[in-house]
């Protein structure tokens, strides 16, 4: 919100600078955005124009005699249109410094121009929110007045952040309440029309309530208002808070608003049908031409202000055209309503129309609010020339709510920091509670003044009174530690993973859970089998975050495409995956991607499944603290021929393998890429290893050559090997593989490497020999292997 | 003769010197010791003859040769020495070019959110705190009813969201994890759960859809807000540096009374303003306060028995600020380059 500080100081003698009085708001809990510079001015008098007379040698300029309550009156040359004898209007004096120009002597052909005449733009108003031409002032103005310093334009205007439950100082009032408090001084409080007549008896009612969304509705006629442009004090008032002025009383309706938070709406009353209003539900069918000129076709979820005939007024948010205010205008009818807060959100909603009115009641305004601003406006019309009459009200009592009691242990109890009942009473004081103090000084009663509907428990009040005390009053403890009983497996799982996963060489990546549809496209266009159903936002932003990521894999794949060269590239992500539909679920795992170059490898070989099926098996030993299982599987986005389970205790925990060639082509990756997929949920609890003692007794290594049929799988071969070795196998390892002219047809050669090792003595030749001969039975009997001729 | 064979001692021990000068390295050195002193070498040759001598000239004869072997000996290992100087020096001779690049292992990486997330928990984790996950789809129940926040309440709008179906939607926040957390447990609670939130804000340098937050919950008896400021510190100290300070300034968050927004010391400058901080030496860094009581008894406490206070800071802007970072597009980008030098 603008706060103009020049409007600020009609309520608050306040001499701090703007960066000191955004420092006192920010300590209030009203952080300043921005801090609106005004333009340096200097020299400029109120004036009146004595005379005004043709320029002698120039049709388009005039010569005037302004009296400015110097020892002698000025002539001053203008081009001006809009001004006329005895006008009252600002005056830059020789010397004087304006927005963009110092005012010099000059000739205008061939008269001596002792200054300027002022417009809004040259004292830095926006040009188009005031006259053309020349600013023309009030009548009673003191001539001869310093300007500038009586309507304090060189005053900053504040840009005010404003809490959503302190509708109460989206307003100038409120704002200056607030610094007053930090202060320790007082608001001037602005005056209000208080009815002379009390006595006299209530005219027939004036508005009906048929909605419970309207809690209360001040209605205040006024007689005799004459529409014309309002001062120049209001006018500049409401300029430097960012609105426009329009007549007097659209003015005094904005003014009234933004000085104290109640917006009002005034209802040019003679077109009033009926001449009394009714708040109630729209009815189907019907619309309302607004102010703005639209015409809005109306349902029952907006809440209308009608006369007789039709709406006139969309609750807190726009009024009709039939009663707009005109020039024409004689009598008015005040509104200074209560609506429920989500209503009048609903509706802003529902019409996409957000105005400076809604977006105060859409906060929910205090009840005593619409009093006051009922009153407010009264005072400044009847200072306008009309009569107001006695307010009408319809609905809830604007009573001031219940005590609040608050001891006095409460403000140790929540802020750390002793704070004593004197002290208390008196920061709730500042804000314009009253409190009384219990005897004995343990507690406090208080009650919020009629603005602050947002106080109502013991904690609001600790609040209110820490603020105007300072926060920074709070001093550092640390708090016991506590045994917890909640779980930190879940997270610890992700930190392991992501430590392991890192020491072997992955790089991890976060990538958006929300993505485009052209992901899934990838999917189905490569003929890929998405997991399940893609679950979509109701409400995206773009096409480009429509959908949840049901797999981590393609933004993997995407940053493969990208950043995958010459070299091996290593990259993992920790995330939930989503899918399902109706009810739709997420899944928390982890996917890892290797890629790598191009190499020129027979068919039957692919060694980068081999560098990634080692690593993963390492990943998983280090998660499990114990080896997996590997079993050839075939899932949706793996090659079918290349991909891997990886089973702990017989149990699934991941998949590996190399991506389907599909995918590949799909996101236009042209190296090997093979990746793993694991859920958090089913990765193995770590069991630490059990102790056996390594062997003392040196070990045999013998490598051998074996002819077997291709189909014949390496883990077959190690089997046998270890069924054949009766204890002695230390370790066996295939690790060559040749298929090719130098052996027979259809047949592959192995080479698989045994080492022998006894546990209790040391292993002789012999014994050695006697094991091999014993591991080639085996083989051959379960593999149907015999040893390569040399 | 005994002179014959001082003779033939002499000349042997000639040639040996001669072999020995010539003989590079060991194995030379050894072909000459098997040459001159091995078996059938020619020190034998020399003690053949001690048969032709008389008796009497034979212990002479046969000290005279133990005495050159001995002395051959020791020659052979003199020379060993000096062949084992010589390479040593050749050895320490030797240099490379240090400055050749190093054959790299492949280097992996936390990603900089996760350093930050970690680093945050750590600190927790050591001062009693357990770490809890949370769903990123939650009901409005979750996400905004139960704290407080109820339908058209204004401060739904700071907090626009991402809708899956009517009342289900992504957490805005990782506060619903405070309401999950105490209806599953009894007080006490000490808890921070970090984790990925995401409203309905246009992607920019300072704004994604999805980002993440550490939120803190402390609740038992006696818990205020000195804690929270005491332990902030603490948090800001562990991931910024050891002379953060902690500002709290009056702020509205519905599910929290007392609430309070959160600075701490500018790490860019340590707290003299720079353009991080826009000149005030503070950077904001998240919301706290005192859990609401309404928050409390819809979890199933009773505000008169505890009190507590919840916080919750965004992890992005810890990374960004302490490793100079000026977008938040960086940190989801994923540029290896970029990773490798941020890791």
């Amino acid at each position: 919100m603008k706060l103009p500080i020049a409007w600020l100081r009609d309520y608050l003698d306040v001499t701090l600078s703007s960066d000191e009085i955004a420092a006192r708001f920010a300590a209030l809990g009203f952080p300043v955005d921005d801090i609106v510079r005004r333009p340096v001015l200097s020299g400029v008098r109120v004036g009146r124009l004595a005379r005004v007379e043709k320029h002698p040698d120039a049709d388009r300029l005039l010569v005037c005699t302004v009296d400015v309550a110097g020892p002698k009156a000025l002539t001053i040359a203008t081009a001006a249109t809009n001004v006329a004898e005895g006008q009252v209007v600002p005056v830059a004096l020789l010397g004087a410094q304006l927005v963009g120009l110092t005012i010099g002597p000059r000739k205008m052909r061939g008269i001596d121009s002792e200054g300027m005449l002022c417009s809004a733009a040259e004292l830095g108003l926006e040009a188009e929110w005031f006259e053309d031409g020349i600013l023309q002032l009030e009548d009673e103005l003191e001539i001869g007045a310093d300007f500038t310093r009586m309507f304090r334009l060189g005053d900053d205007v504040l840009d005010v952040e404003v809490t959503a439950n302190r509708v109460d100082a989206m307003s100038v009032l409120g704002l200056a309440r607030e610094l007053a408090a930090s202060l320790g001084a007082r608001v001037r409080e602005p005056e209000t029309h208080r009815d002379s007549n009390a006595e006299r008896p209530l005219g027939p009612a004036l508005v009906r309530l048929e909605s419970p969304d309207c809690t209360r509705f001040v209605a205040q006629r006024v007689s005799g208002v004459t529409v014309r442009p309002s001062p120049f004090w209001m006018r500049v008032r409401l300029a430097l808070a960012g609105q426009r002025p329009i007549n007097n009383l659209v003015d005094i309706s904005n003014f009234v608003m933004f000085e104290g938070a109640q917006p009002l709406h005034f209802y040019d009353f003679e077109h009033v049908a009926g001449g009394a209003l009714v708040v109630r539900d729209a009815r189907e069918g019907e619309s309302i031409r607004t102010l703005d000129d639209a015409e809005r076709k109306l349902d029952s979820r907006f809440l209308v202000i009608a006369d007789e005939r039709e709406p006139q007024c969309i609750a807190g948010l726009k009024g009709a055209a039939p009663t707009e205010v005109s020039p024409a205008t004689h009598e008015l009818l005040v509104e200074a309503a209560t609506f429920s807060g989500p209503r009048v959100r609903r509706m802003s909603v529902a019409l996409g129309l957000r105005t400076e009115a809604s977006s105060r009641h859409e906060k929910g305004l205090p009840l005593g609010l619409s009093t006051w601003g009922a009153a407010r406006a009264a005072y400044l019309l009847e200072r306008a020339g009309a009569s107001p009459d006695a307010p009408f009200v319809a609905g809830a009592d604007d009573a001031p709510p219940a005590p609040i009691r608050v001891a006095v242990a409460s403000f140790a109890q929540l802020l750390g920091m002793t704070i004593d009942a004197n002290e208390a009473a008196g920061a709730l004081r500042a804000l314009g509670f009253s409190v009384e103090v219990a005897a004995g000084g343990d507690a406090l009663e208080t009650v919020p003044p009629f603005w602050r509907g947002d106080v109502k428990i013991r904690e609001d009040v600790v609040e209110e009174v820490a603020r105007v005390v300072g926060y920074d009053r709070i001093e550092s403890a640390l708090p016991p530690v506590l045994e917890t009983r909640v779980s930190s497996d879940d997270y610890r799982n992700e930190s392991r993973i992501a430590q392991a996963l890192a020491t072997r060489g992955y790089r991890e990546a976060v990538t958006f859970s929300l993505q485009p549809a052209a992901l899934q496209r990838r999917y189905e266009r490569a003929g890929v089998a998405l997991p399940g159903p893609v679950v979509g936002i109701l409400n995206p932003l773009s096409e480009d975050q429509r959908y949840l990521r049901f797999s981590l894999l393609p933004a993997l794949l995407e940053l493969a495409a990208k950043y995958a060269r010459d070299d091996a590239y290593r990259v993992f992500e920790i995330g939930h995956v989503f899918e399902g539909d109706p009810e739709p679920f997420e899944t928390p795992g982890v996917a890892w991607l290797l890629a790598l170059p191009q190499s020129a490898e027979p068919a039957w070989r692919d060694s980068g499944f081999l560098t990634f099926k080692g690593e993963s098996l390492a990943f998983v030993r280090a998660l499990a603290g114990r080896d997996a299982e590997v079993v050839s599987t075939a899932q949706p986005g793996w090659h079918p021929g290349k991909s891997a389970a990886l089973l702990v205790d017989g149990r699934d925990v991941a998949v590996i393998g190399a991506v389907d060639p599909r995918l590949l082509a799909a996101f236009e990756i042209d190296v090997r890429v093979y990746a793993g997929w694991m859920r958090m949920a089913d990765l193995p609890a770590y069991r630490a290893p059990r102790y056996k003692p390594a062997s003392k007794y040196p070990t045999v290594a013998r490598d051998l050559a074996l002819i077997v049929a291709p189909e014949i799988p390496a883990l077959d071969i190690e089997h046998a090997v270890r069924a054949g070795g009766d204890g002695a196998i230390a370790d066996v390892r295939v690790f060559d593989e040749y298929r090719g002219p130098q052996i027979e047809a259809g047949k592959k050669s192995i080479a698989v490497r045994v080492i022998l090792q006894r546990d209790d003595a040391t292993l002789t030749d012999a014994e050695a020999d006697g094991h091999v001969a014993a591991i080639l039975a085996a083989l051959h009997e379960r593999c149907g292997a015999r040893i390569r001729d040399s | 003769m005994f002179s014959d064979l001082t003779d033939q001692l002499d000349a042997l021990g000639a040639r040996l010197r001669e072999a020995l000068a010539s003989a590079g390295d060991h194995a030379a050195l050894e072909g000459v010791r098997v040459r001159f002193l091995g078996r059938s070498g020619e020190i034998t040759q020399v003690r053949r003859a001690i048969g032709t001598l008389s008796p009497a000239e034979r212990p002479a004869a046969g000290k005279a040769i133990n005495d050159a072997v001995a002395q051959f000996e020791a020659e052979l290992e003199s020379r060993s020495h000096e062949l084992d100087a010589r390479a040593l020096e050749g050895e320490l001779a030797l240099a490379i070019d240090v400055t050749f690049p190093g054959i790299a292992p492949a280097t992996g990486s936390l990603h900089p959110i996760r350093r930050a997330m970690e680093d945050a928990c750590r600190y927790f984790e050591r001062h009693g705190f357990a770490v809890v996950l949370g769903p990123e789809i939650e009901t409005e129940y979750y996400n905004f009813d139960a704290l407080n926040i109820p339908p058209d309440h204004p401060a739904r709008e700071g907090l626009d969201s991402f809708y899956l179906r009517p009342g289900l939607l992504l957490r805005t926040h990782t506060s619903p994890m405070q309401v999950r957390t105490m209806q599953a447990h009894p007080p006490p609670i000490a808890i921070v759960v970090p984790g990925k939130c995401y409203r309905r804000d246009a992607i920019d340098a300072r704004h994604s859809p999805m980002f993440h937050q550490i939120e803190g919950l402390l609740v038992a008896p006696g818990i205020h807000l000195g804690h929270l400021k005491g332990v902030l510190e603490g948090l800001f100290r562990e991931v910024f540096g050891p002379k953060q300070a902690v500002r709290f300034r009056p702020s509205f968050f519905p599910f929290v009374e007392p609430g309070a927004e959160v600075d701490t010391t500018c790490p860019g400058c340590g707290g003299e303003g720079c353009k991080t901080c826009g000149g005030s030496g503070w950077i904001e860094i998240g919301g706290s306060g005192m859990v609401h009581p309404d928050v409390l008894r819809e979890s199933g406490y009773d505000p008169a028995g505890v009190t507590g206070w919840a916080f919750g800071v965004g992890i992005e802007r810890i990374a960004m600020v302490r490793q100079d970072i000026d977008d938040i597009r960086v940190l989801f980008e994923n540029d290896p380059r970029v990773l490798e030098q941020l890791a």
